[in-house]
């Protein structure tokens, strides 16, 4: 925030402006036809330029008091005034509905989709959600808009307001929309291999090491609980802190994939870590359940169900 | 985005259409330059070869506008605007390559296309400018629309519903303000009668058929011998040529003289066709003017700028004298020059057998009558002593002849005498209601001044009387007839077909082009007095219109409802429908129908079955079984009717 410009940041202030104006007047829904209180229409620059050219032609036909000139000013005006019109009238009137939610994990492209119905025919309309960069242009209207872009955090996320805009017929003015719908979409955690006892730490030089079969040592990263924190080792080696951790392992609880209860980047390599047991667990066919720290899914299998497991990840 | 290829060829023909249009203001090496880049553009884009490189054609554009700023002077400031912009717009289409470039391109487009009006305002080519705006507005359109969407002809149908009212009201409504500034006139060669009068150089002027101007009257149009429009004075002559005195060039206004004791005042309008000069046209003594024109000295209407396009005056005037305005107007029109001696001796002759002007005209007339003189519209070449040559000599003369003899003779016998010019006569087209008057009707004559009034003479008469009382056809023979005529001229019908495109055009310049200020006021005034009568029908028309709504939307609101098998069943069941719930779906209830009563079973699930196919689907065939079950079933429904009562 604070390495923002003042440009940047004044856009901030402005947009947040801007969307708590349209959560007043466009509350999120699950369809939502496009009229006339949602669509705003302003000139674009050809469009002003275009005026410039009325007004100029209104000097010129008033200066040589030419009537065929001041005709064919007035016809610019009206072609200016009328697509005022034509631009509204081919907005109004979509439909946009929700579909099935779109998920992906982190670092990989996700693509949501929303539907979009219609009685009569749109044209130029160009799709794009709010602070990203992708355009979507259709000439014509199709059945579904599909967006893409990388999911940067895990996490159930609502979509952001879908920015809607044409500039039918001719570029002079541009109708636009900004809708917020129903619509979510799931990030999960990546998968990560597995960590195995012997790589990461080395634990040979103390074959009387304290550490239990199952748990092996991690080096600590901050979230990781105290509690496991190897003191011993500690005092031997204070600037390589290392922590006991409670490994899932498959010989452990073959088809139960266990989180613990951990914070902070130990927290998210555990999920990613899960993540990873959980789709080989699946590819098994075998029936697996999870159990998080404060929730435990029973076991089953299919896709539903991985897509249930993924999604307590995803939230956890 | 990229350019579709269509719209490049599109641009590169428009712009040579413009080029056209505009040739007036392009000199011939520009037209060729112009016309060649376009063409090498066409030939490149058509055989699929890129575009030029910016850098080479803004060297080609510095170049040429380098040219042509060295032609300013000649060319004047507007065509030089119209030219940088044609350049710039050749230039752009030559390294034409983004979509953002074609966008300036469509702008420059439109703005030239609006120049074209200030050329050109004929009826016809007015219709191709709207017509090259047309398709400068399809590019754009594609310019901005993928191409594979196409114009919806149904939507554009319904656009220019909307359109025309809507510029046809701002045109008639909208508030029409004076000229700003001054603007600067496109420099074209002029047409008509000029300043000088050589011998001969109105034969050539009626060779020319287009129009000079339109007159309508006030009132049935005077004869055709009273048709003497004033245009030019000539008052200096140098012994062979005729010149406007440096006194009617200024802008001096005629003093406002009242024409006292006259009764037969005229009203007319002219509708003056663009001649690039500052002369316009008027019968006799006008008094009273309006718009852009005055009165000058002399009694002649001027422009307060060259009239560059149509422009429409109303005249004010009465038939009578024009008053000698000064002394020094008197003492400038005796001036008789140096040479035609014999011309000055038969002069002399003249003026002591004849001691009146009226008497000496009259002689001048006798004498041209009685002795063999011609007219005709190929008269022989004169020397330096025109007028002894033509007198003495040729005798063959054409009507400026006859009037610089005339005028000097006058001269030399003391009467002060001068020139004029300007047209006689005019057709006259009783059903719309004009007179057209074409460059043929030009015509010189003289003006005597006795008891310091000027008299008007025209030793025309004297010698072909047709050509007053009739035109100037009647009074040439068939072989001068014919030079007149221009080849396809000759046709009938295609001169039937020119004089119905000239009356179409007339209406135009009346209007269209002549529509101004005081006609705007009209119609306000109109709409002012109207305006509970507007707003009655205003009125009614939207509460027609908005019945008619109402109407429909009553008419198919239940039908939208309430199904048509629904209907039908609701009709059959009649009293059993007492004992459906209000929230219980009719198919729901036939079902529970059919399981109170086991022996109506069979038949009531088939009819429920061809009901919810008639209502779900929407299918007409089940909409018909049904009718058909219930027809066969009425006995049985009649049945089960009863059993209803009897519970």
């Amino acid at each position: 925030m604070f390495n923002l410009n003042f440009k940047q940041r004044l856009y901030q202030r402005y947009w947040q402006f801007v969307s708590n104006y349209l959560d007043k007047r466009q509350p999120a829904g699950s369809t939502v036809t496009l009229v006339q209180k949602l669509i705003f229409i302003l000139p674009t620059r050809y469009g002003w330029w275009f005026f410039l050219l009325i007004i100029l032609m209104y000097l010129l036909g008033t200066n040589y008091q030419n009537n065929l000139i001041l005709l064919l000013c007035y016809l610019l005006l009206s072609v200016f005034l009328l697509s005022i019109t034509m631009c509204y009238l081919n907005m109004s009137g979509l439909t946009l509905s929700t579909a099935k939610p779109a998920e992906g994990f982190v670092n990989s492209d996700i693509e949501p989709e929303i539907l979009t119905s219609s009685a009569k025919q749109h044209m130029m309309l160009q799709f794009s959600l709010v602070q990203h960069s992708q355009l979507i242009t259709m000439p014509q209207l199709e059945r579904s808009v599909r967006f893409s872009f990388t999911g940067k955090e895990r996490g159930r996320f609502a979509l952001p307001r879908i920015k809607i805009s044409s500039q039918y017929p001719f570029g002079l003015w541009r109708a636009w929309s900004y809708i917020a719908l129903d619509q979510i979409y799931w990030v999960y955690p990546t998968p990560m291999a597995q960590i195995t006892k012997d790589n990461d730490v080395d634990i040979d030089d103390k074959p009387q090491s304290t550490v239990q079969s199952g748990d092996t040592l991690t080096p600590y990263r901050p979230g990781d609980s105290i509690r496991h924190m190897v003191w011993k080792r500690l005092a031997r080696d204070p600037f390589n802190p290392v922590v006991r951790q409670q490994l899932t392992s498959p010989q452990a609880a073959p088809n139960w994939v266990v989180v613990p209860a951990l914070t902070g980047e130990a927290l998210e390599r555990a999920l990613r870590q899960a993540c990873q047991q959980l789709l080989t667990l699946e590819q098994t066919g075998k029936r697996y359940g999870l159990q998080l720290p404060h929730q435990t899914l029973p076991q089953s299998s299919g896709s539903t169900h991985l897509q249930r497991c993924l999604q307590e990840l995803a939230l956890c | 985005m990229l350019i579709p290829a269509r719209l490049v060829t599109i641009w590169a023909v428009l712009q040579l259409g413009i080029l056209l249009l505009l040739q007036q203001a392009f000199a011939v090496w520009m037209m060729a330059l112009f016309a060649s880049m376009l063409v090498y553009k066409l030939i490149t884009h058509l055989s699929g070869r890129p575009a030029i490189g910016l850098k080479l054609v803004n060297l080609i554009a510095a170049v040429i506008a380098i040219a042509l700023m060295f032609n300013l002077r000649q060319s004047g400031v507007l065509n030089f605007m119209l030219q940088i912009l044609l350049l710039a717009a050749i230039c752009r289409l030559l390294a034409l390559k983004h979509s953002y470039d074609a966008r300036q391109l469509v702008w420059v487009h439109y703005f030239l296309i609006g120049s074209c009006f200030v050329m050109h305002q004929d009826m016809l080519v007015a219709l191709i400018i709207f017509f090259a705006f047309t398709v400068n507005l399809y590019s754009h359109f594609y310019l901005f629309a993928p191409s594979a969407v196409k114009v919806q002809w149904h939507q554009t149908g319904r656009s220019l519903l909307i359109i025309l009212p809507l510029w046809l009201g701002m045109f008639l409504l909208f508030p029409r303000v004076p000229p700003f500034w001054q603007i600067p006139n496109a420099k074209i060669a002029s047409s008509g009668l000029s300043d000088t009068l050589d011998p001969g150089s109105i034969e050539q002027l009626v060779r020319d058929d287009s129009l000079a101007f339109r007159a309508e009257f006030d009132g049935a149009p005077p004869s055709q011998d009273q048709l003497y429009w004033r245009s030019y004075l000539y008052e200096d002559f140098d012994g062979r040529r005729w010149q406007v005195n440096a006194v009617r060039k200024n802008r001096n206004r005629m003093p406002n003289i009242t024409a006292t004791g006259t009764t037969d005042n005229m009203q007319y309008r002219i509708i003056a066709e663009a001649s690039r000069q500052y002369n316009l046209f008027a019968l006799a003594l006008p008094s009273k003017v309006n718009n852009d024109v005055y009165i000058g000295s002399g009694g002649l209407i001027k422009s307060n700028k060259p009239v560059s396009q149509r422009i429409s005056y109303q005249v004010t005037g009465a038939n009578t004298l024009i008053a000698l305005a000064t002394d020094n107007e008197r003492d400038i029109n005796l001036d008789v020059a140096e040479g035609n001696a014999e011309t000055l001796n038969f002069a002399r002759q003249l003026a002591k057998q004849h001691s009146t002007p009226a008497a000496l005209v009259q002689a001048i007339s006798a004498h041209f009558n009685q002795q063999d003189y011609y007219y005709s519209l190929t008269p022989p070449m004169l020397g330096s002593n025109s007028i002894d040559e033509f007198l003495f000599d040729t005798r063959t003369g054409f009507c400026s002849h006859y009037a610089s003899a005339t005028a000097l003779i006058l001269r030399a016998a003391g009467v002060p005498a001068r020139v004029v010019g300007g047209y006689q006569g005019g057709v006259w087209h009783p059903q719309q209601g004009y007179l057209a008057v074409r460059q043929r009707e030009a015509h010189a004559w003289v003006e005597y001044l006795y008891e310091d009034q000027w008299h008007l003479y025209d030793p025309t008469a004297a010698v072909a009387p047709e050509r007053i009382l009739d035109s100037l056809e009647s009074a040439l023979t068939l072989e001068q007839q014919q030079m007149l005529m221009s080849g396809w001229l000759e046709l009938e019908l295609l001169q039937n077909l020119r004089l119905q495109l000239m009356h179409l055009d007339y209406y135009w310049s009346v209007w269209v082009l002549g529509f101004n200020d005081n006609n705007q006021q009209a119609i306000w005034r109109n709409l002012r007095q109207h305006i509970t009568l507007i707003a009655i029908t205003f009125t009614t028309l939207l509460a027609l219109i908005f019945a008619g709504f109402v109407f429909s939307w009553w008419r198919n609101r239940p039908l939208n409802s309430t199904h048509a098998a629904t209907l039908l069943i609701q009709r059959q069941l009649g009293k059993l429908l007492q004992s459906k719930a209000a929230n219980q779906s009719m198919s729901a209830f036939l079902r529970q129908l059919s399981a109170q009563h086991p022996t109506q079973r069979d038949w009531l699930i088939l009819l429920t079955l061809s009901y919810e196919q008639a209502v779900f689907n929407n299918d007409t065939h089940a909409l018909k079984s049904l009718q058909k079950q219930l027809k066969c079933n009425s006995k049985r429904l009649k049945i089960l009717r009863r059993s209803i009562k009897n519970t």
